[in-house]
């Protein structure tokens, strides 16, 4: 049973040593740590995270992996590091102070219906009370600054995803079209699809809120929750 | 680790140490803060633009008229009293070779004694003992105050500095000068052709794995001047080039006249080090 689910995005500036003398992503972080101290006041058994990566698998552990964005500290071992949409998400739980139990899989990104139909059936059967962690970004193309440049589509793709988290409408998530998701580098769209499929098998209503949603360097963060609740 | 009025520093922290001349005739700013009003200004200008340190000085390197002790002190004791006075936690240094003015500027609360002629008058460590304060002790091949260098040769001159500027701190520390406040200086140009400094700057690791504190004096000096053809007034972009490899190679004071410039090529060089942050790092990670 799927007691809430949380949304994060997982821009390697949300790792703190990071970005340098400043702080950027202070506020984004701020919401992140209050979408999961409402999660984990649910008390879950496990807390699930599912985040995009070159290829599905699941992660037992490993280090966040600062090292191969930047940094100074101990270069851990690559086989060690966890992807970064994991390694974030690891970080986003330690600094909300949850330490229970943790499961981690990734989605491909280019993974298939049938694919995110699967991940998220094998989510919503799994038994005791779970916590959703979807580690997902929108789209990387909204300014000439951007990471990938200015793509007009990106605003209305984005906002598409936008009214379905603020809703808690996963069929909205469902009907992401990959193709266009993927020109405009909309990093979460698999796992959008995961967190749509395993919401829709567990058949709860939940109490959307929307915590965050801008994109303060071009790239579309949103921080969302979906506890369980009478809709 | 480096220890300057009571402060301590970690290897990794470059200080700027900004010279502030009492004279009319130094080479560079040509009696700009001879007077006493745009002298305290420059001092407000440097705080402000994040000097750690002022050198003080009452005369200038180069030949010239002879400066007594009285006139060296009639020009920086009273300046130095001052600058104690509205800059209580500001770590002055004072640049002579002298031990009676040592001693009166140490009175006026000065807190390093740049020994800029390398111990020519063995009782400046003495005081810099008696008083507490740090001593900078510097390589000149042992050549007289005020004279330039004339057909200088050494077998090794980064030898000879690392063995002169060590045990000139040896002999401070055994007198009762902090270890931690004692620093060695090879003295680019004193007693040395261009040659010389050049090498001096490309060994400088030789110096400072000694593990005494490195100071170095740059700025705007002939053997940059000459290294470039440029005259006085067109060498900050040599001695910044100079001075970005010796903050790789792990000198930890700089004497300099731009504090601006020299603050960015230290934080850019101990970003490129690892041992600073930047100060905003987004490209490439959102």
């Amino acid at each position: 049973m799927i007691v809430g689910t949380v949304v994060c995005p997982h821009p390697p500036l949300l790792l703190r040593e990071l970005t340098g003398g400043q702080d950027v992503a202070a506020e984004l972080r701020k919401a992140c740590t209050e979408a999961l101290g409402a999660l984990t006041a649910l008390t879950p058994d496990v807390v699930v995270v599912v985040g995009g990566h070159d290829a599905p698998g699941e992660h037992a552990g490993g280090a966040v992996p600062v090292r191969g964005f930047g940094g100074t500290g101990e270069r851990a071992p690559r086989e060690r590091a966890l992807p970064l949409s994991l390694g974030v998400a690891r970080r986003l739980l330690d600094g909300a102070g949850y330490s229970g139990p943790v499961e981690m899989l990734t989605v491909a990104w280019d993974a298939s219906a049938a694919e995110t139909e699967a991940a998220g059936a094998r989510i919503a059967g799994r038994s005791g009370r779970v916590g959703l962690l979807v580690m997902g970004d929108g789209g990387a193309r909204r300014g000439l600054r951007a990471p990938g440049y200015l793509d007009e589509r990106a605003f209305g793709f984005d906002e598409g995803i936008r009214r379905s988290l603020a809703a808690g409408d996963w069929t909205g998530l469902l009907g992401l079209d990959p193709g266009p998701a993927e020109e405009l580098m909309v990093a979460g769209r698999a796992a959008f699809q995961v967190m749509g499929h395993a919401v829709a098998f567990s058949g709860t209503l939940v109490r959307p809120e929307l915590l965050y949603a801008d994109d303060p360097f071009g790239v579309m963060y949103f921080v969302a929750t979906w506890l369980r609740g009478t809709g | 680790m480096l220890r300057l009025r009571g402060r301590e520093y970690g290897a990794d922290t470059a200080l700027v140490m900004a010279i502030v001349n009492r004279t009319p005739d130094s080479f560079y700013d040509k009696g700009a803060t001879w007077d006493d009003g745009p002298a305290f200004e420059r001092v407000r200008r440097v705080v402000d633009e994040g000097a750690d340190i002022v050198d003080i000085g009452g005369i200038k390197a180069a030949p010239g008229e002879e400066i007594g002790a009285d006139e060296e002190k009639r020009r920086i004791v009273d300046f130095v009293a001052g600058v104690r006075a509205e800059f209580p936690d500001l770590v002055i240094s004072v640049d002579t070779w002298r031990a009676s003015v040592g001693r009166a500027v140490c009175e006026a609360g000065a807190d390093l004694l740049n020994d800029a002629w390398g111990g020519y008058d063995p009782g400046l460590a003495e005081v810099a003992a008696e008083f507490g304060v740090g001593l900078v002790c510097t390589h000149t091949g042992g050549v007289t105050p005020r004279t330039r260098p004339h057909r200088v040769h050494y077998e090794d001159v980064v030898r000879d500095a690392v063995d002169r500027t060590v045990a000139l701190a040896e002999r401070a520390v055994s007198l009762g000068v902090d270890p931690a406040s004692a620093l060695i200086d090879p003295a680019h140009d004193f007693g040395k052709n261009t040659w010389h400094s050049l090498e001096l700057t490309r060994r400088l690791g030789e110096m400072t794995s000694t593990g005494w504190p490195v100071l170095v004096s740059l700025s705007n000096k002939d053997f940059v001047g000459e290294t470039l053809d440029l005259p006085v007034g067109e060498r900050l972009t040599g001695t910044l080039a100079a001075t970005a490899v010796c903050a790789w190679l792990g000198a930890q004071v700089y004497r300099v006249h731009e504090v601006v410039e020299t603050r960015q090529v230290l934080d850019m060089v101990a970003a490129i080090r690892g041992v600073r942050p930047p100060a905003r790092t987004v490209r490439g990670l959102a």
